[in-house]
């Protein structure tokens, strides 16, 4: 496979180039998750904007129609579309888990089933947050990945 | 299509718990009554697409909370009943208020047994998604202790 890396200018905007037969092959995956830790979102906390690598993030949920990105300990406001977030999700661990949620799967610490066919997922941070069963099959894709 | 086979599952299992309850209301209760085939099977039919209906009071725009899940959970059982009994009386399916009672009775075990499969299968699924986690959990120790070695 041919590999070309252009070096430029520091104003430009760096960017990944993936030209592949199979956007499904696990190196193509493993690139676009690659590049995925490098981007960032931006979120509002105290008055304050900030920088938030898409790693750091352990959920982004819509709220009454306002968004939130949580991080392990703080929760910053955010501008977001859920679909713009999710868009920008792609390839990456980050996955829709709800109707209004967006899931970090590295956060997971572990799943509980629930009665009532949802499952529970305990994050690193102690935080339980609810995966629906229709998403469950791209939280077992993550993983497995 | 995953969803058609998720619904077409459901409506089979339904089907399966009527002609169950029906099955042995009939043996039970009434051994002398006739019925002819194709409309018991029709009324079974119908009965559980009613009951496939009844599903909707689920439906939400936004994801329901466990206490909102819980409410409208025994909302569903009322609603079963009071669409399903009356249905199945005219169809003759019971006939007096002990057949009502025992035949209300199925409906809420079967409604108990439709929960407790779900469980099931979710538990199935989180043990697999924990057993997943876990491996890649100790790919991760494996690596860092890699690098740092």
């Amino acid at each position: 496979m041919k590999v070309t890396v252009e070096q430029i200018a520091p104003e430009r905007a760096e960017e990944v180039l993936l030209r592949c037969h199979d956007p499904k092959e696990p190196w193509v995956e493993e690139i676009q998750s690659i590049a995925a830790g490098q981007i960032t979102v931006n979120g509002m906390a105290d008055g304050k904007l900030c920088r938030l690598k898409l790693g750091d993030i352990y959920y982004f949920e819509v709220v009454d129609g306002s968004a939130f990105f949580y991080c392990q300990k703080e929760v910053f406001s955010s501008k977001q579309k859920l679909y713009e977030f999710e868009a920008l999700c792609v390839g990456t661990m980050l996955f829709r888990c709800s109707k209004s949620m967006i899931l970090n799967a590295e956060k997971i610490e572990y799943v509980l089933p629930s009665l009532s066919g949802r499952f529970e997922a305990v994050l690193d941070n102690g935080e339980k947050v609810i995966i629906s069963r229709q998403y469950v099959s791209t939280l077992k894709r993550l993983l497995g990945r | 299509m995953k969803k058609i086979e998720f619904w077409l599952h459901r409506f089979v299992f339904v089907y399966g718990l009527i002609m169950l309850s029906t099955f042995f209301m009939c043996l039970l209760f009434n051994p002398t009554s006739e019925l002819p085939v194709v409309t018991f099977f029709g009324r079974c039919i119908l009965l559980t697409l009613v009951s496939m209906l009844t599903l909707l009071i689920y439906t939400s725009g936004e994801e329901l909370s466990n206490r909102a899940w819980w409410t409208r959970t025994i909302l569903h059982a009322i609603l079963l009943e009071a669409v399903l009994l009356p249905l199945a009386h005219n169809w003759g399916f019971w006939y007096n208020t002990l057949d009502g009672l025992i035949y209300g009775t199925f409906i809420l075990a079967a409604k108990g047994l439709w929960h407790l499969i779900d469980f099931g299968q979710s538990f199935y699924m989180a043990a697999a998604l924990n057993e997943q986690i876990r491996k890649r959990k100790r790919e991760e120790i494996q690596k860092e202790g890699t690098n740092n070695g």
